[in-house]
């Protein structure tokens, strides 16, 4: 593919990773939430397909049919059943109102832009031109992160958080080692499995999911 | 300059004027055949024009000109940003002064006009029409000016005619996700200017779910005949927009009379398009609660937003 | 001498003569037509002695070395001033019309009937100081005529007094912060004029420079009614009589301005971004918050005093736009970010003084500022409710009228600069094309309300239903500043040479132009892009065109007048209207975490029994940020020091002659 058609690609996918993103702040519905997480990690999986087929590395291109499965696939489903299973457990209920973290968005987005000019200077290729909007998709996970009520959110943004930090691995180095990003992806799936279970024991001692409730262990 | 130029602003202005209502008449006609029912034609909304200007003008007895005025003023802004934005041609007598934050202030000009009218008969429900409406402008001033500005920085100017023309040079230009955002940012706001599904109900009978049609309950006869007509011309205006920033093909680029036939012909064709989708659009959504309205149009601030910081980031 | 000096010296002669007059005359309905017409000439003069500096472009000068001791005084009219000068001078001509049978009845005394000259003369003269100790004098001239002016109502207002300590406490506070950056930039001169200022101040350190700019910030920052410094606008222009606020609120405030653009553009020279930065921060936050509680206030002059913080927060927005292009080397866009300021500055002036003398009518003819207690007024008082919306459309920034084209610049320089390859101009014109948007859809709809709710359908009180319409003088008045903004949005090619030379005389924004004029159409120096006059006026001659259209159908020549037909419901009362707190509670409550508002609902019981209700009461009120997180800790803090330091004087004698002998040894010790 050509130059352009390639950065262009680049910009889209990470771009629709974003608006994914910030979407989630806006949906109340929390299964509408996972599938968004799931286009989401579909999109940062087949940014990393992209440049793996660019430099024609089969194992990039093996590591990002690995990571889509995990991102686009496993993962929304384990959140998925997950979110069934409380009877409540269906809306958000965040601690900043939906206008004000759109609007908070919109800054941190900003603040990305502002504070990443000097690293996308630093290299010419069309992937560092990608790396603010992977540094969005951070500060907007761990604004979601910080901001939610329930605990499937929470780690819906935590998710967000981690997909960011891939993207921006993949673009910064362009092509992460193997090892590495099997690592990482496998420590994601096992935080994801404990901390369901976590949110499972929650839903069963508490009756609901709500983070404010784990403030009575204190007492 | 030659006379097919100067006709370019007339010839769009006729245009919307007769394809407002037909656009309507499109919309309310793909609506019924998905629900199951057959419609009315999609002339009806011209035959109910034509109806209503034979009857009797009326005035509330405690309105002032003001009530008088508004669809007047509605009206006229309307057209004039008819004859300003690049429908049918992209060179124009008008072409130089064409500029995407003048269209918008001369929008805002009619929707203020209308609210101060539905003010004037001193009714609650036109009080309530007008509060709310004024509400969704305010909200969709900053998604407007800010998909305008991403467009621009994108294109290097806030000349439409140019813009377009770039866009013409350039169709590739269109997927980048910058340009797609403030399209997208630029759709949700023409929702919610134009008064359609989810932000407003304009089929609706329960006064307590409308907007723009609170306001213009108090109109009767040729008044009301002016409102209809305004805001189907700024709907004509709203989709004919979206669709040259899109796909700008067919529109003419010199004043001959063969290449403004062709691109009167696509535009009809292109907001046809638009209707249909807008039509089937409607039948599967519903109108949301007039508090999540902001949150909607904080969404589409926030995605006009990101368009400009990634069209400045891209240039 | 030049057309510009004659008229100059004529206006000052003619203010002398007016404030002369106030003093002598007997008769008081003499007495207010007599100064009421002088300070009119005073400002007509004015007014043509600015027109005279901006056609040409040559500067006034005079100097007077001994008439101060010390320093002298000394003047230069330079064509930047002279917008000023010309907005001061076209506002007291219409307000000092205005007041002639404005304050025929009460406010007739000779005190404040000479005090307004005064105050219109200061106002003429600031920005034609040319020295640190001229420039200092006179503004606080100005302050103390103001302030004496604002306390002219307290017999009939409580809150009059409250309001003139506010001002007065904060316009001294700005004036310590000038008279500290003043004295450091003197300092560092020959002396205090402002050629030896501008000659040195490029050798300052950096550092003392952005000390000097955060003075101005504070000091110039407050009587423009910036935030955090506001709180005084809100309260002091409603108090004083109606022509003073016009000319508080259009004039003024503009003062301010001139004072942040003269020191950071003139005597400093430009500064780093960091500058221009805080300052757009400070003009962005300043205009929502202004425009937010104007939409929340129902009080009418509260409301307009609101809107001038907004629109000064706008004017910042542009000047901080505009040294930030300076700074990162665009001079094209700098000049035309700085030509929307100055445009914005003249046509605010124009339609805020228009509002301000509506609303001014309004209370004369009804006696209530509330809006919520207004309403049907467009029947009984047809002229100031024509006039108000015409201020209202013109504020909004609306094509035909006026501030559509200043609204229109400014984006245009700010949507351009957005492509900056800087990064901190990319990111932070984005963010102020925002806030600017905002504020105008909020504008329209607080305007809306306004006009809305006080003007049309039917009087909700007594009050409103016996409201007569106002005198010729006030009507005039408001006509003078109707036809400026009707004249400014249709002849603005006039002033733009005038600009261009205003830009140039500055310093520090080198550049050509900042718009262009084809016959109707202006047009940015760098595209061809533009906007032309001829929209607006073919808007008119449209709505023209269809009402007489309307008039030829078959049954369209008469309109018959009949019930509303309110869905089928009889008998139109005043209760079924919005009320002005009504129309705005949907947006107030998507900003309620901005604002706060309040509710105190208290509900009586009967005697009898819990379950029987006496009465209900309900207040709402919105409280100012600033006010409740910033100025009482600061208040309290101040107040608790005080207390403190009340240890020192315990009544003992002998402790106070012991602080006399400590300062004694310890100054001998100094001297070593």
């Amino acid at each position: 593919m050509t130059r352009a058609t390639y950065a262009e690609l680049l910009n889209l996918l990470a771009g629709i990773a974003l608006v994914a993103a910030v979407l989630t702040l806006w949906r109340r519905k929390l299964v509408a939430i996972v599938r968004l997480l799931a286009v989401q990690g579909a999109a940062v999986a087949a940014t990393g397909l992209v440049i793996g087929i660019d430099r024609a590395s089969v194992s990039a291109i093996v590591l990002a049919t690995l990571a889509f499965a995990l991102k686009a696939g496993v993962i929304p489903l384990v959140l998925l059943r997950l979110v069934r299973r409380g009877p409540d457990a269906r809306e958000t209920q965040p601690l900043v109102n939906v206008s004000a973290s759109l609007v908070a968005a919109a800054l941190l987005i900003a603040l990305a832009f502002a504070s990443t000019s000097a690293v996308v200077s630093l290299s010419s290729g069309p992937e560092s031109r990608v790396i603010p909007l992977g540094f969005a998709i951070v500060l907007v996970g761990f604004f979601s992160l910080a901001t939610r009520g329930k605990a499937p959110s929470q780690l819906v943004g935590f998710l967000l958080f981690e997909n960011g930090v891939a993207l921006v691995a993949v673009l910064a180095a362009a092509g992460v080692s193997v090892v590495v990003e099997l690592g990482v992806a496998l420590d994601v799936l096992l935080a994801v499995l404990v901390l369901q279970v976590l949110t499972a024991r929650m839903q069963d001692k508490f009756g609901s999911l709500d983070l404010d409730q784990l403030q009575e262990l204190h007492d | 300059m030659s006379v097919t130029r100067a006709a370019v602003p007339i010839l769009q202005v006729v245009l919307v004027v007769v394809a407002g209502p037909l656009l309507i008449g499109v919309i309310r006609k793909v609506r019924a055949r998905l629900e199951g029912r057959v419609g009315a034609p999609i002339h009806q909304p011209l035959r109910d024009l034509r109806k209503l200007l034979t009857k009797e003008r009326l005035l509330p007895e405690h309105a002032s000109w003001v009530f008088a005025l508004a669809p007047a003023v509605l009206v006229s802004s309307a057209v004039a940003t008819a004859a300003l934005v690049p429908l049918v041609s992209t060179v124009s007598p008008f072409a130089h002064v064409s500029d995407l934050v003048t269209i918008t202030a001369l929008l805002l000009l009619g929707t203020v006009a209308l609210a101060l009218g539905a003010l004037d008969p001193g009714t609650a429900f036109g009080g309530m029409g007008s509060s709310r409406e004024m509400t969704i402008a305010a909200l969709t001033e900053p998604t407007l000016l800010l998909s305008i500005a991403a467009i621009s920085i994108l294109a290097g100017t806030t000349n439409l005619p140019a813009v377009v023309a770039s866009t013409l040079h350039r169709p590739e230009a269109v997927i980048s996700i910058g340009y797609l955002l403030a399209i997208v940012a630029l759709a949700i706001a023409t929702l919610a200017e134009s008064a359609r599904l989810p932000v407003d109900n304009p089929n609706t009978h329960l006064e307590l779910t409308m907007v723009h049609e609170a306001m213009v309950l108090e109109y009767a006869g040729p008044d009301l005949a002016l409102v209809e007509s305004g805001s189907s011309i700024r709907l004509a205006i709203f989709l004919g927009l979206l669709a040259n920033l899109l796909v700008p093909w067919g529109i003419a680029t010199t004043p001959s009379v063969a290449r403004l036939a062709l691109g009167t012909l696509a535009f009809v064709g292109k907001i046809s398009l638009l209707a249909i989708l807008l039509g089937v659009f409607e039948v599967f959504t519903a109108k949301i609660r007039l508090f999540r309205v902001p949150e909607l149009l904080a969404l589409s601030l926030v995605l006009s937003f990101l368009a400009v910081i990634i069209a400045v980031v891209h240039r | 001498m030049s057309f510009a000096e004659i008229s100059l010296v004529a206006a000052l002669a003619t203010g002398a003569a007016a404030i002369a007059a106030a003093l002598a005359i007997g008769e008081p309905r003499r007495r207010t037509l007599l100064t009421g017409v002088l300070t009119a000439g005073c400002g007509a003069g004015g007014l043509l002695a600015a027109m005279g500096v901006l056609a040409t472009g040559r500067p006034v000068e005079a100097e007077f070395p001994h008439l101060l001791p010390f320093a002298g005084l000394s003047f230069r009219l330079d064509a930047f001033g002279a917008v000023f000068v010309l907005v001061a001078g076209g506002g007291a001509s219409a307000a000092a019309l205005y007041g002639i049978s404005y304050t025929r009845d009460h406010l007739s005394g000779r005190s404040f009937q000479a005090l307004v000259p005064a105050f219109v003369l200061t106002l003429l003269l600031v920005p034609a100081a040319n020295s640190m100790s001229t420039f200092l004098m006179l503004w606080e001239l100005m302050a103390v005529t103001s302030l004496l002016l604002v306390l002219a109502e307290q017999r009939r207002s409580p809150n009059a007094r409250e309001a003139a300590m506010w001002y007065g406490v904060m316009t001294h506070l700005g004036f310590i912060a000038l008279l500290l950056m003043f004295s450091l930039l003197a300092a560092h001169a020959a002396d205090g004029s402002f050629a030896a200022i501008r000659h040195t101040s490029s050798t300052m350190a950096p550092a003392l420079r952005s000390l000097v700019f955060l003075l101005a910030l504070v000091g110039f920052g407050s009587k423009a009614g910036m935030v955090p410094l506001h709180a005084w606008l809100p309260r002091a222009h409603p108090e004083a009589p109606s022509h003073v606020s016009a000319l508080m609120s259009a004039v003024m405030v503009n003062l301010g301005i001139y004072g942040l653009v003269r020191v950071g553009f003139g005597l400093l020279g430009g500064g780093p971004s960091w500058w221009w930065l805080v300052l757009l921060a400070l003009g962005a936050v300043s205009a929502l918050f202004g425009i937010l509680h104007a939409l929340a206030s129902t009080d009418l002059k509260r409301m307009l005093a609101y809107s001038t913080t907004e629109n000064m927060g706008l004017v910042l927005v542009g000047v901080a736009a505009a040294g930030l292009f300076t700074s990162t080397g665009h001079p094209v866009l700098a000049a035309a970010a700085l030509g929307a300021v100055l445009l914005h500055v003249i046509n605010h002036a124009a339609f805020k003084g228009l509002l301000f003398l509506a609303a001014g009518s309004v209370v004369r003819g009804t006696g209530e500022r509330d809006l919520d207690q207004l309403g049907g007024l467009m029947r009984r008082m047809p002229v100031t409710g024509a006039m108000f919306t015409l201020g209202a459309v013109a504020i909004t920034a609306l094509p035909p009228l006026n501030g559509f084209m200043s609204e229109w610049l400014l984006l245009q320089s700010l949507i351009h600069g957005a492509q900056s390859h800087v990064v901190a101009v990319a990111v932070a014109v984005p963010v102020a094309i925002a806030v600017l948007a905002l504020t105008t859809g909020l504008t329209a709809a607080t305007f809306v309300k306004a006009t809305g709710t006080g003007f049309l359908a039917l009087p909700r009180t007594r009050a409103a239903e016996d409201a007569e319409e106002s005198p010729r003088s006030m009507l005039l008045g408001m006509g003078v500043l109707a036809g400026a903004c009707v004249f400014l949005a249709i002849a603005v090619g006039v002033l733009a040479g005038g600009l261009a030379r205003a830009i140039a005389a500055v310093g520090g924004v080198t550049s050509p132009a900042p718009f262009r004029v084809h016959g109707t159409t202006v047009s940015l120096p760098w595209q061809i892009v533009g906007t032309s006059v001829v929209l607006g006026v073919a808007v008119v001659v449209g709505v023209v065109a269809i009402s007489v259209a309307l008039r030829v159908l078959p049954r369209g020549a008469r309109r018959r007048r009949t019930e509303n037909w309110g869905c089928g419901r009889t008998q139109q009362t005043a209760r079924m209207e919005y009320t002005a707190s009504s129309f705005a509670e949907p947006l107030v409550r998507v900003f309620d975490d901005v604002l706060h508002p309040e509710l105190d609902i208290d509900v009586t019981h009967r005697e009898e029994s819990q379950y029987y209700v006496e009465s209900i009461s309900l207040q709402r009120g919105i409280k100012d940020a600033f006010e409740e997180r910033v100025y009482r800790p600061v208040l309290g803090g101040v107040a608790a020091w005080g207390r403190w330091a009340r240890q020192i004087q315990n009544g003992s004698v002998h402790r106070y002659l012991a602080y006399g002998f400590v300062a004694l040894v310890l100054l001998l010790v100094a001297i070593r």
